[in-house]
């Protein structure tokens, strides 16, 4: 026979036991969520960096810049404004930075910083596009003012398509179930630089030199405000709506970013043939600055200059990438390229040149009867 | 230790994350009533209430003041006023179209445009109910979306093209203008059609015995967008929480199921009725004087209005000419047709009036009678232009154009200044000129009464009849 046995539970083990399971479960789980940035909140401290924002506004509010930002500590706040707006925001100086459209603007922002912080950091540009449908597209070919350049891209001759506008031709003119004028619809020249490029768009159909004094700017102005007008009343922010079914019903040619469009494509399972982009022959590049206003604004602008990841993200994004120098770098092409998509024209008779600032400013007063 | 407290710590964040209940004020559109479940699920997501008080876009549009947000068809006739707040979002999309009981549906013909409606509304054929358009967005958006079609230029409205009023045709066919058309509609049997937002037919519909077939007007739709507007800039961080909330994939596809109205997120499934091609849009007019002349003739609708044609039947305009006359008159259709309500005076002259006849429109066979006046071949010497105006003046009751058409110098009864020296009270005429007929005597006529000289040889007739049709 055998003595019967106690059996002695050490009690270290039984807790041990219990708690170690669970918690196993736990730290994995916290360790998921520290690699992919998203809770560092508890050992970390995050910057939460204030910012004004116009059409680029898209770039910040990506959950994957969001994330990175994160998990190098940063949390960036945005308040989305339009571009003119933006430069007379009162409480201008309550932000860290500000990430205008276009160059108006810009100059606006930096000229009310005067003797105050402000760096200005440029990451990376987008050419402003009219983007339109392909039966539109091939309309235009017929009336003589576009030529196709690739699979979903078309040269567009403004003097040629002012004609249009003077002649008042319309789509059925050109076999279009629409009876509507052929005209661009953009947002309001007043407020947004994709409203304000449209201006400079038109004003290249009456010549190529830049005003370079107020009269010569106001009369200029006299002469383009007609095809601006002729959209009747200005929208808002025209990207949104052009990329969903009744696209077409919004505008059949609004003005937007490449960077916009690029995104949409690559969001796609495939290319959509539909969507098509019209290059004027003389295009038009919109690069952001990043206008920091303290250090804090002055980290998240170098982030942007050098982090690779959200250099990547840029790119993928639509953005073709600056580099410290102004150079442009390759990895747009390459890698919309990878996706199937064609590199956009580069611009056939190079670029608008828009009057100094503060005449270009003039212009769109008197175009858009800006209060 | 160290790891205790960590899981302390995050248990600590996530207890405190959760936030305190919000509740703000919000004016939104009448037909924004249906969203209430949508608001429901919002404050269970969220925490976040809104208290939404409903008035018409139009009536709403005038003052925001007292309120958080405001949530409206558009930001359109805030903006006219130069009144649009600075953050509005664009959450969901319904145009404004035609409903029609499937027993009427063929009166308007296939794809039918907003003039083929005008000319059945005119002719007594088709009657319809709308809001009323000094209170709510839709009946506003009809009003312009006729009235851009009526002036046919492919471009916005300019205060101009109301002037010539083409909208009392499209009007003669209104049952009624209610701040609630849809409500009205149900309670009625005598009305064909609604003219209202695709989301509030497409409901409508699931009420009807006999549902509505929607028609997308192929001259051009107006497009709500109802954008969701910050007022109180304090509100900010609740109303990004809104926004990303409502432009979720999961709140878009509850609005399109529930609401009938349109997503923005181009991934949200749809119902097959929510994919129906829209169309052309027409351009909104960028002048708030458009929409007060658009106000003031929808008001002065259907009280009666008379139009009296003093026409040449001397035997110079035998031929070509008389042909075209009779063209015109059997031509005016769309915009342009004699409408119910509306009393038609034809006077025939030549050395002296030789017929004249009144008939009020109720119907086709009252147009056949007018052509029948018109088809006379009693044609005269001589020409007495003066005299046959001044009869057809003293015709005229009410709300009165006069229309006179002639080719001829005047050479019997009394002369241009004995005709001009008696007061001709407030009755504009349209002279219309062939040939010889004196472009000075009928300008100054034309003048003189507040009306306006249109030379028949520099354009097609019926244009030229077209052009004074309904102006006054």
């Amino acid at each position: 026979m055998r003595e019967p046995e106690f059996k002695v539970v050490d009690p270290r083990r039984r807790f041990l036991l219990w708690f170690v399971p669970p918690l196993a479960v736990f730290v994995s789980g916290l360790v998921v969520l520290l690699v992919s940035g998203h809770v560092t909140g508890p050992f970390r401290s995050v910057t939460v960096v204030r910012a004004l924002f116009a059409s680029k506004r898209d770039f910040f509010q990506d959950e994957q810049v969001k994330r990175i930002l994160m998990a190098r500590g940063y949390q960036v706040h945005v308040t989305p404004v339009g571009s003119r707006d933006l430069a007379n925001k009162p409480d201008l100086d309550s932000y860290h930075f500000v990430f205008p459209s276009g160059h108006v603007a810009n100059e606006q922002v930096k000229s009310r910083r005067a003797g105050k912080h402000v760096v200005p950091y440029r990451p990376f540009f987008t050419p402003v596009v009219l983007a339109t449908f392909r039966e539109y597209a091939e309309a235009l070919v017929k009336a003589g003012a576009a030529t196709r350049n690739g699979d979903l891209y078309y040269d567009l001759k403004m003097d040629e398509f002012k004609k249009l506008s003077d002649d008042r031709k319309r789509w059925r003119d050109y076999g279009l179930a629409n009876e509507n004028r052929i005209t661009v619809q953009s947002p309001d020249p007043c407020k947004a630089y994709s409203g304000a490029t449209l201006v400079g768009f038109f004003a290249t159909a009456f010549g190529d030199e830049p005003p370079q004094t107020v009269e010569a700017a106001e009369k200029l102005a006299r002469e383009v405000k007609p095809y601006v007008d002729a959209q009747g009343q200005a929208g808002d922010d025209m990207a949104p709506k052009y990329f969903v079914p009744e696209g077409r019903t919004h505008a059949v040619i609004a003005v937007i970013y490449e960077h916009q469009y690029i995104a949409y494509q690559l969001r796609q399972k495939s290319v959509d043939t539909e969507r098509v982009l019209l290059y004027p022959e003389k295009q038009h590049q919109s690069t952001p600055e990043l206008i920091s206003f303290t250090p804090e604004g002055d980290r998240i602008g170098e982030l942007m200059m050098n982090d690779p990841d959200l250099r990547r993200r840029a790119v993928e994004l639509g953005f073709h990438s600056l580099g410290w120098n102004g150079e442009t770098g390759a990895d747009f092409g390459t890698y919309i390229a990878s996706r199937g998509l064609p590199e956009p024209p580069a611009g056939a008779k190079g670029r608008v040149e828009l009057p100094r600032a503060e005449l270009f400013e003039r212009m769109l007063d008197v175009v858009g009867e800006c209060k | 230790m160290r790891v205790l407290a960590a899981v302390l710590l995050l248990l600590l964040t996530a207890c405190t994350s959760s936030t305190p209940p919000v509740r703000l004020t919000v004016l939104a559109s009448t037909e924004l009533a249906d969203l209430g479940p949508v608001l429901a699920e919002l404050k269970k997501a969220t925490g976040i209430e809104l208290a939404v008080e409903h008035r018409g876009t139009v009536e709403a549009s005038r003052s925001l003041d007292g309120f958080d947000l405001a949530w409206l068809s558009t930001t359109r006739f805030l903006r006219l006023r130069g009144a649009e707040p600075e953050l509005a979002t664009s959450v969901m999309t319904s145009p404004v179209v035609l409903g029609v009981k499937r027993s009427k549906r063929a009166v308007l013909g296939e794809r039918p445009t907003w003039a083929d409606v005008a000319d059945r509304a005119a002719l007594g054929q088709f009657r319809y109910g709308m809001a009323d358009p000094r209170v709510s967005g839709g009946g506003m958006a009809a009003l312009i979306g006729v009235a851009t079609a009526a002036a046919g230029t492919g471009a916005p409205l300019r205060p101009e093209d109301v002037s010539c009023d083409r909208l009392q045709g499209f009007l003669a066919g209104r049952a009624f203008d209610v701040p609630d058309p849809v409500g009205e509609f149900t309670r009625r049997s005598d009305v064909d059609g609604l003219v209202a937002h695709e989301s509030e037919l497409l409901s409508l519909n699931a009420s009807l015995p006999e549902p509505l077939e929607i028609v997308y007007p192929r001259d051009g739709i107006v497009l709500s967008d109802y954008p969701l507007m910050l007022l109180k800039p304090e509100h900010r961080a609740v109303y990004d929480r809104v926004v990303e909330w409502l432009r979720a994939p999961a709140a878009q596809q509850m609005i399109a199921d529930r609401t009938w109205r349109r997503p923005v997120e181009p991934s949200v499934r749809r119902n097959e009725k929510l994919r129906a091609d829209l169309g052309t849009a027409l351009y909104f007019p960028d002048s708030s004087e458009v929409i007060d002349r658009l106000l003031l003739f929808h008001d002065r609708a259907g009280d009666g209005r008379q139009v009296v044609f003093v026409l040449d039947y001397s035997t110079s305009m035998r031929g070509p000419r008389l042909a075209g006359l009779r063209e015109a008159f059997a031509s005016l259709n769309g915009f342009d047709r004699f409408y119910v309500g509306e009393t038609v005076t034809i006077i025939r002259f030549a050395g002296t009036v030789l017929e004249e006849r009144s008939i009020t429109v109720r119907g086709r066979e009252d147009l056949d009678a007018l052509l029948a006046v018109v088809a006379s071949e009693d044609l005269r010497d001589n020409t007495a232009i003066w005299a046959a105006l001044e009869r057809g003046l003293q015709l005229a009751r009410g709300e009165t154009a006069v229309v006179l058409m002639t080719d001829g110098e005047n050479n019997a009864g009394p002369s241009v200044d004995e005709f001009l020296r008696v007061g001709r009270g407030e009755v504009p005429v349209y002279p219309i000129r062939f040939g010889e007929a004196s472009t000075a005597e009928l300008d100054r006529v034309a003048q003189a009464s507040g009306g306006r000289l249109v030379e028949a040889g520099a354009k097609p007739l019926l244009e030229a009849v077209r052009e004074i049709r309904g102006c006054r």
